[in-house]
C-alpha cells in the first residue's frame, strides 16, 4: 500500500531519497555478483577486477544510507510505518553491503581459478547462482512493492540453496580425493559455493525486513525457535 | 502523611455518598469506565458514543487533531464542563470505581478533589508557594499547621519541586519559572490526595528542559495515581503514556497500548494522523 503524502514534503523527499539509495545499492550489488559469476564461468579476469572495484561504490552508499537514515530519525522522529520504512532501509543496506562483499569474494576466488585449467565442476555453481539471485530479486521486489506474501515466500527457499551448497561441497570433496592435483581449485569452488549460500542468507534477511516494513511483523528466527522447542 | 481521614469535617463530607466500600483489588482502584458517552455544547454534538476503560495507576494519553473532543472528554472526567451553561451529556455514563459521577447524589466538590486537574497554562494563585499548595487543604477545612506543613512538603517533593523552593516557601508563586509554576500547580493538585490527575497539555508552554522534568514527574506519579493526559505532542505521548486513545471528530478511533499505537496502529486514520499524513 502506498501511503498518502506526508504534510511535510521534506519528509517524503528524505524518505524517497533513502529508498532510492537502497535501490541503487541493490542494482550495483546485483551487477557486481553478475560480473563475478560471469568472470568465474567465462574465465574473464577483467570482469572479476571490475566486480572487485564495484565494492567501493557500494560501501560508500551503505555509509550514505546510514547517514541519511540517522538524519531522518533525528529531524522527523518518524513513527509507525514511517519508522519501519527507515529502519528497514538501513537494515537492507547493511545486508546489501555484505552481499556485495560475497561478490568480491567470488571474484577473487575466480581470479585464482582462472590461473589454472578449467574445472568442469564449476558448472555446479550455475544453479546455485540462479537460485540465490532469484531469491535476491524477489526480496527486493517485495520490499519495493511492500508485498508481504512475496517476501514471506522467499524465506523457505533458502533451504534449497543450503541443500545445493551441501551437495556441491560433498561432490567437490570427493573430487579432491580423486584428483588431488586440483585440490586448490576445488577448494576455491567450495568457497564460491559458500559465498552463494551466504547471498541466500542475506536475501532471506532482506525478505524478513520487507515483511517487518510492510506488516510490522518480526518473522526472524522462527525456524530456530521451533527447532529448539522440539 | 496526611490523609483525608485526618481532616476535620468542617465542610461537606468528602465522600461520593456511598457506603464505605470493601477494600477492592489494587488494580481496580482509580479505574475510569466511560460507557457510550455522548456530549454536546447546545446543539453541537462534540462526543459520539465514546466507550473507554482507563486503567488505574498508569498514564493514558488522549491524542487527536484540534476539535476532536479530547479536552472535552478530559473535562467530563471531573465535571468541569458543568461550569458551561450549554454543555450537556446526551447519553451514556462515566463511572469511577463503579460510581456514576453524574449521578445526583455525587458531590462535585469531592469529585474534583478525587480527580485533580492541571491545565495547559500554569495558573498559580497570587499567593506564596506555600499558600498555593495549602489552598486545597484549607478549603477542605484542614486547620492544623503541622498537618498542612507536612502536606505542603510532601506535595512539593512529589512534584519534584521541593529542593528548588524549600528556602523560599513564602515568596510569591509568580516568582517561579514557567516550568516551576507548572510543577507548583501539580503539587497543588496532589496536596488534596487525588486518585486521578488530569493533565490538559501540561507542557505546551514549557521549554524542553522543563518539559522533561514534568514528563519524568508524570512517570514517577503513575506509581500512585491514575493519570490522563491530553497532548498534541506525539513524541510526548510516546514517551510518557502506557495507553493511548486517538480521537477524531468526536469519536474514539482507537485505544491500545502506546507501543502498539506508535509502532503498528490498527486503524488507517490513526496511522495517517501519527505519521503526519492527516487531511
Amino acid at each position: 500500500m502506498i501511503a498518502p503524502n506526508h504534510i511535510l514534503a521534506t519528509f517524503d523527499e528524505a524518505l524517497s531519497s533513502l529508498r532510492n539509495s537502497v535501490l541503487m545499492m541493490s542494482s550495483l550489488t546485483e551487477r557486481s555478483l553478475d560480473r563475478a559469476i560471469t568472470g568465474l564461468l567465462q574465465r574473464d579476469d577483467e570482469l572479476c577486477a571490475i566486480a572487485i572495484a564495484d565494492d567501493e561504490e557500494i560501501d560508500q552508499l551503505e555509509k550514505q544510507v546510514d547517514k541519511d537514515g540517522i538524519d531522518l530519525l533525528l529531524r522527523f522522529q518518524p513513527v509507525a510505518s514511517d519508522l519501519r520504512r527507515v529502519v528497514s532501509a538501513m537494515k537492507l543496506s547493511s545486508n546489501l553491503e555484505r552481499m556485495a562483499d560475497q561478490g568480491t569474494n567470488i571474484a577473487r576466488r575466480a581470479r585464482k581459478l582462472n590461473q589454472h585449467p578449467a574445472l568442469p565442476e564449476a558448472e555446479l555453481i550455475k544453479p546455485m547462482y540462479t537460485h540465490a539471485m532469484a531469491m535476491f530479486k524477489d526480496a527486493i521486489d517485495a520490499y519495493v512493492r511492500e508485498d508481504v506474501q512475496l517476501a514471506r515466500a522467499v524465506v523457505p527457499r533458502d533451504q534449497a540453496l543450503d541443500d545445493m551448497n551441501s551437495a556441491a561441497g560433498r561432490r567437490l570433496i570427493d573430487r579432491m580425493a580423486e584428483d588431488p592435483g586440483q585440490l586448490r581449485g576445488y577448494l576455491n569452488l567450495i568457497f564460491v559455493s559458500r559465498c552463494l549460500e551466504r547471498v541466500g542468507d542475506h536475501a532471506t534477511n532482506m525478505a524478513e525486513d520487507a515483511v517487518y516494513a510492510a506488516a510490522a511483523e518480526d518473522i526472524r528466527h522462527q525456524h530456530s525457535a521451533y527447532a529448539e522447542s522440539k | 502523611m496526611v490523609t483525608v481521614l485526618d481532616m476535620p469535617e468542617t465542610t461537606s463530607p468528602i465522600t461520593l455518598n456511598q457506603p464505605a466500600p470493601a477494600p477492592e483489588p489494587e488494580v481496580e482502584r482509580g479505574m475510569i469506565e466511560i460507557d457510550r458517552l455522548g456530549f454536546a455544547y447546545g446543539n453541537h454534538q462534540v462526543l459520539h458514543d465514546v466507550s473507554l476503560s482507563i486503567p488505574a495507576r498508569a498514564v493514558t494519553a488522549f491524542i487527536g487533531p484540534s476539535g476532536c473532543g479530547k479536552t472535552t472528554l478530559l473535562r467530563c472526567l471531573n465535571r468541569m464542563n458543568d461550569l458551561i451553561d450549554s454543555a450537556r451529556i446526551t447519553g451514556g455514563a462515566i463511572r469511577i470505581e463503579g460510581v456514576d459521577i453524574n449521578a445526583p447524589s455525587v458531590d462535585v466538590v469531592d469529585l474534583r478533589r478525587r480527580v485533580g486537574m492541571v491545565f495547559q497554562k500554569s495558573n498559580p494563585f497570587p499567593k506564596s508557594i506555600y499558600d498555593n499548595v495549602a489552598y486545597g487543604l484549607r478549603i477542605a477545612g484542614v486547620t492544623k499547621r503541622a498537618l498542612i506543613d507536612e502536606a505542603v512538603e510532601r506535595s512539593l517533593r512529589s512534584a519534584a519541586l521541593w529542593d528548588e523552593v524549600k528556602d523560599r516557601l513564602h515568596v510569591s508563586g509568580y516568582g517561579l519559572s514557567g516550568g516551576q509554576q507548572q510543577r507548583l500547580c501539580i503539587a497543588r493538585a496532589l496536596a488534596v490526595e487525588p486518585e486521578i490527575v488530569l493533565m490538559d497539555e501540561p507542557c505546551s508552554a514549557l521549554d524542553p528542559i522543563a518539559t522533561a522534568k514534568v514528563e519524568e514527574l508524570i512517570r514517577q506519579l503513575k506509581q500512585q495515581y491514575t493519570i490522563v493526559i491530553v497532548t498534541h505532542n506525539m513524541q510526548q505521548a510516546g514517551r510518557c503514556s502506557d495507553h493511548t486513545a486517538f480521537f477524531y471528530l468526536g469519536r474514539l478511533i482507537e485505544f491500545d497500548l502506546t507501543t502498539k499505537i506508535f509502532s503498528n496502529p490498527g486503524q488507517r486514520q490513526t496511522e495517517e494522523y501519527i505519521t503526519g499524513r492527516f487531511g
